[in-house]
Parts: structure tokens; C-alpha cells; sequence
């Protein structure tokens, strides 16, 4: 047993504060809408009713313009991992949004891309392959946003879900770094050819403020944070130990680890400096709870790059990003605690019963495995059964068939809300955290709601973004 | 060479070359323009003046007054020892407003700079972008107002001729 100075006394990150996201989320708003004044502003609405020829299109393009040059900056800000948005939301469902607004604003750019160039070539009498021509080869930095349309367009192909199961990580992550690039390179035409900007200096600043932000954003918090942290924690791989079948925990050992914000239940991205490869980076959760002496990480073999972590040697040089994650100890509001875990999703569960300071018989783990070797941690969960009056209910066995269910086949019997009743009857009062494989987390969701817990004290964290 | 090279050389060549077009640094292709101008929707061109014309133009500009603006005075600002910087005449064109700024030094034009040129539309960016450059050399070239309009911009070209006039008579500049 770790003596007790090891444990650090408690959590070292400061609280999410609920006003985050909705500040966030209100940035992200308002940002469209001063685009869509400024299209206002510039007669955009009287041109739409206007009987110029072109006036109409052209001015439909200018606002489908605006506002995918917003949503494209928005998309820069979702990923670049600015800890309060990150904090307010989670990576999961920042992941989820990155994917609709991409797609939002890219139907959008293609729009406006079509709709100025007919609308010039309406009021030139012109053709529109004529007008594009025109475009590129005549107007300030159209041949720059040609490129980062092109950039925009291979991102996105690139990232439809069909795409993406052709290509390597690697290559699929390399592609999608252009989107950088492509974001940029539609600058110059925006504030030279714009006609928001081009007579509105206040405009041009707001906007190059804009762009000045995302920038700042992704280099202080994608590259900057994450250098710092490692710089001054310097996390090095201690030891691996082989916790059952194809499994590993990863123990880690660094500086200064007091001050490393990170509480239970919250992971890393992981990469470790053992050869070709490292770059690629892994979500993996701490499976016990942060000491000043060390981590840990218990990893299955999934294929993705987890065997390579069984071979890992001591004092191997290890590079982390976050800490990430929302299923924390901070999401509580109940009374007592319902923990249900399926598989390797034991991990986040297992380090935050270690923070649990619960009456005993408060709090209870339900283990979904598919046969009894894969349940893992066996002698810590017992010794906390033991220690802290911890429930820990083992549930081997396959899935059930008849229908969707978190159950195994042998208790399929029973409907999913009424197992969990007889498990944990007074689960309606208490905080239920979920961690598994998807579908079937949406099962246990399902099943919790029925048995009377409301939403925001059911806590799920998805890895498969 | 190893792939992640060969990928960073390509995007790093590719950016050169698009940024060395001459599209990709020329700015908004006209200063920040005084709206004096009266953006007119014209009917459909009759004299064929420039290949440009034929097109009624939409009406993207700021709200303009239906009438248009009348020439304003020339204004000096004084600058020591023989030179000076003159405004010549706003010139109400067809498409817009015309107006120059000479640059003098010991008598003679250093530059011509385009206080306003029609920007009602992007027909006007290609117009300026090419015409503009022109008209300065020439004028720069000749020392006076007796240059020829450029080909395709017939209407700028006048305007542009008249304001520089009119700002050469303020300098006391002009030869006739």
C-alpha cells in the first residue's frame, strides 16, 4: 500500500464554472450575428429585393459568405482545446459539434462561392466559367482563396466518414491540418474584396482581430500549454505491469506531479517517445487516482497502437496533453454513487472510487465483462469493498440477444430498468457514471433514466471520437 | 527524402508561389475612398466606351444621392521647400468618382495618388487594377495631363485626366 502522503490531499483543478459555456456558446452566437449585421449594414437586404440583375444572387452569396468565414473560425476555436470551452463542454461533444458546423459551413462556403459568381456573371453578361476566370486572375487574393477553397474542399472529402476508414490516422491528421492553412489563405479576399470590409475600417479590424484570436488560441493552448506541462512535469514510464488478458497498466513517475491539475476520472493524450510512430496520440484514462508520486494508465489492446505500450521500457520519455474529461467528481449532485463499468471502461470508475469519501454502502460498482478473466483490478476493488464498504457486483457474461440491453445473456430475463432497481435501489437519488463501450452505455443511460435518475446526474464520456 | 519533408516542401512552395501573383499583396485594389461618389444604377451602356460597359451595374455601393456630386475645389496642403501635395477636382464620371492627388518636388510629378475611382463593384477592382498603374506611369512619363486613356477604362480614364488637370492648374503645373 502507497503510505498516505503519497495520495495527493485533493483535487489541484480549479472548478468549471457553469457560466462558461454559456458564455461560450454565446461568443460562438454572437459572432454569427455580427457578420449578419454587417452584411445588413451594407444593403445586403435591399439587394436582395433588388432588380439588378445579380443583385439578388450576389448578395445571397455575400451573406452565405460571412457566415462561413465565421463558422470556419468558430471550427478553429472548437478544436483548439481552450481549457474553459473544454472544461464547459467536453472533447466528446466539442468533437461532435467540430463535425456539424464543419459541414454547415462548408455547404455554406460552396454556396457562396456559386452565388457570386453567377451573380457577376449576371450583371456582367458574362458566363460563369468567364467570371471565374476573372475572379482568379484579376481580384485582389482571389487566387489566394482559390487555394484555400481547394484545401477546404480535400478536408472535408477527407473527413466523411467513408474517407476517413481508408486512411491511415496518421495521413487522415496530416490532410486535416491544411484546413489551417486553407482558413488563412481566405483572409486576404474577404477583407479585399469583401464589400463589408473594404469600406468599413472598423469591419477589417474586427475581423483581423478575429483571425488574430483563433491564431493566438491554437498556438497558446494546442502547442504552448502542452509544452509548458511537459517541460515542467517531465513524465517518464516507470514501470508496466500485465493486469490480465491483453491488458496493461502503465505506471508513471515525474516532477512536480502536486501541481499537475488533473483530478479522478480525467485523461491524458498520451504519446510515448519509444521509436517511429510516437507521434500519434491516444486518450487514455488514469485508472487510480493522481499522486504526488505517480500516475497510472491501464491500457487494452485494441490494435491502435495499445500492444506497442506492453513492450514499453523504464524510463521511456512521455509526452501528455490535457488533463481532459467531465467524468469527475466536480459533475456530482446526488446522494451516493452508482458506478457501472463495462470491459476496459473500468479504468476512469477505478480511480474515481478512490476519491469517493462516501457512508459506507453508499456507493456501488456494477462490472459488465464478458467472461470472469477479463475483470481486472480484482484485489483493489476487493480491498476497497472491504476498506470503505464499497458494493462491487460482478456481471460476467456475453450480451444479451434478444434485444438491446446493458445485461448479460444469463440475467436478460429481468428488464434493464428492473436489474438495476434490485442492484441499487435507491439509484433515483444517487449519481450514475458510465463508462464503456457506446452502444451499450446508451443501453445502461436508458435503463437509469427508467429507473428514475434524472439526466444530469447520469455521467457518460465517449472515447470513440 | 522522407515523406513528412517532401509534404512540408510542397506546402511551403505551393504558399510561395500563390503569395508571388501579383493578386495575392495589391490590397484592396483602391484607398480607403471618400463616399462622395454617387454610385448611379445605369441603364444599359449605349456608347460603347469600353467593353465593360453593357452591364447594368448592381447596386452594392453605400446609398447614394441621385444627383451627382459637383467638382469640389482643389485643396493644397503646403509642404516646404517647392513641393507640394495636390488634390485635383472630384470628377463625377458615369461610374462614379474621380479623384487624383499629385505629389510634386522641384516641379516635377513624383507621384499621382487615387484619392476615390469607382468601386461600386468588382468590375471596378479589375478595371483599377490594370488601368490605375497605367495612367501613373504615363503621367509620370509625360509630366502633364496629355496622356492617352487606357483601353477599356475610356470613362476612368477621363475622369482620372480631368481631376489630374485640374490639380496641376492648382499647382501651377500646367502647360498648355
Amino acid at each position: 500500500m502507497t503510505p498516505a502522503s503519497a495520495v495527493r490531499p485533493r483535487p489541484v483543478a480549479p472548478a468549471t464554472r457553469p457560466w462558461w459555456r454559456d458564455a461560450a456558446g454565446s461568443a460562438a452566437v454572437g459572432s454569427i450575428v455580427v457578420v449578419a449585421a454587417l452584411w445588413l449594414a451594407h444593403r445586403g437586404l435591399q439587394d436582395l429585393t433588388s432588380a439588378a440583375p445579380g443583385s439578388r444572387l450576389t448578395s445571397l452569396g455575400r451573406l452565405t459568405g460571412l457566415v462561413a468565414a465565421d463558422l470556419l473560425l468558430v471550427q478553429v476555436l472548437l478544436m483548439a482545446r481552450i481549457p474553459w470551452v473544454e472544461r464547459s463542454y467536453g472533447q466528446d461533444t466539442l468533437a461532435r459539434r467540430h463535425r456539424l458546423v464543419g459541414f454547415a459551413s462548408f455547404v455554406l462556403m460552396v454556396a457562396h462561392v456559386g452565388l457570386i459568381t453567377a451573380g457577376y456573371a449576371a450583371a456582367d453578361r458574362s458566363g460563369p466559367a468567364a467570371e471565374a476566370w476573372d475572379f482568379v486572375a484579376h481580384y485582389p487574393g482571389m487566387l489566394l482563396a482559390l487555394a484555400g477553397t481547394a484545401l477546404l474542399v480535400m478536408v472535408v472529402v477527407t473527413s466523411v466518414r467513408a474517407a476517413r476508414r481508408r486512411l491511415r490516422y496518421e495521413s487522415w491528421h496530416l490532410l486535416h491540418l491544411y484546413a489551417y492553412l486553407g482558413v488563412g489563405l481566405a483572409l486576404p479576399h474577404q477583407v479585399w474584396t469583401g464589400t463589408e470590409f473594404v469600406s468599413s475600417p472598423l469591419a477589417r479590424a474586427y475581423w483581423w482581430t478575429l483571425y488574430a484570436a483563433a491564431l493566438a488560441s491554437v498556438v497558446a493552448f494546442r502547442i504552448g500549454l502542452p509544452v509548458a506541462l511537459n517541460l515542467r512535469h517531465r513524465i517518464r514510464v516507470r514501470k508496466v505491469v500485465r493486469e490480465g488478458p491483453g491488458v496493461v497498466s502503465v505506471h508513471l513517475s515525474g516532477h512536480a506531479l502536486e501541481r499537475l491539475p488533473v483530478r479522478a476520472g480525467q485523461y491524458f493524450v498520451f504519446r510515448f517517445l519509444d521509436g517511429p510512430g510516437w507521434s500519434r496520440g491516444n486518450p487514455y484514462s488514469l485508472s487510480a487516482a493522481p499522486r504526488r508520486d505517480g500516475l497510472r494508465i491501464t491500457v487494452k489492446d485494441l490494435g491502435d497502437g495499445s500492444a506497442r505500450l506492453a513492450r514499453l521500457k523504464p524510463g521511456t520519455r512521455v509526452l501528455i496533453e490535457g488533463p481532459y474529461g467531465r467524468l469527475t467528481g466536480e459533475a456530482r449532485r446526488g446522494r451516493g454513487v452508482t458506478l457501472v463499468a463495462s470491459g476496459i471502461g473500468i479504468t476512469p470508475l477505478r480511480a474515481l472510487l478512490e476519491e469517493f469519501d462516501e457512508p459506507p454502502g453508499t456507493v456501488t460498482l456494477i462490472y459488465r465483462g464478458s467472461t470472469p478473466d477479463e475483470f481486472i483490478f480484482r484485489d483493489e476493488l476487493d480491498r476497497l469493498a472491504a476498506a470503505r464498504g464499497v458494493r462491487v457486483f460482478y456481471a460476467p457474461g456475453r450480451r444479451a440477444r434478444s434485444r438491446r440491453s446493458w445485461l448479460p445473456e444469463e440475467a436478460a430475463r429481468l428488464s434493464d430498468v428492473e436489474a438495476l432497481r434490485r442492484l441499487v435501489p435507491g439509484i433515483a437519488a444517487q449519481d450514475v457514471f458510465v463508462c464503456g463501450p457506446q452502444p451499450w452505455m446508451d443501453a445502461v443511460r436508458t435503463a437509469a433514466a427508467g429507473a428514475g435518475v434524472p439526466a444530469e446526474r447520469i455521467h457518460l464520456e465517449r472515447f470513440d471520437w | 527524402m522522407r515523406r513528412i519533408t517532401a509534404w512540408l516542401l510542397g506546402t511551403v512552395s505551393g504558399v510561395v508561389l500563390l503569395v508571388s501573383y501579383h493578386t495575392s499583396t495589391m490590397g484592396s485594389a483602391l484607398p480607403p475612398a471618400p463616399t462622395t461618389a454617387a454610385g448611379e444604377v445605369s441603364p444599359p451602356a449605349t456608347a460603347a466606351t469600353a467593353p465593360l460597359a453593357g452591364a447594368a451595374r448592381s447596386a452594392i455601393a453605400a446609398p447614394a444621392p441621385a444627383t451627382p456630386a459637383t467638382p469640389a475645389t482643389p485643396a493644397t496642403s503646403a509642404v516646404p521647400s517647392g513641393d507640394a501635395v495636390v488634390n485635383g477636382a472630384a470628377v463625377s464620371t458615369r461610374w462614379g468618382i474621380v479623384q487624383v492627388q499629385i505629389h510634386v518636388q522641384n516641379g516635377q510629378i513624383v507621384d499621382v495618388v487615387p484619392l476615390a475611382v469607382p468601386d461600386s463593384n468588382g468590375h471596378d477592382f479589375r478595371v483599377n487594377s490594370y488601368a490605375v498603374p497605367v495612367l501613373h506611369d504615363e503621367v509620370l512619363a509625360a509630366q502633364s495631363a496629355n496622356i492617352d486613356t487606357v483601353s477599356g477604362a475610356t470613362v476612368t480614364s477621363n475622369g482620372y485626366i480631368r481631376s489630374l488637370q485640374s490639380a496641376l492648374d492648382a499647382a501651377h503645373l500646367s502647360r498648355s
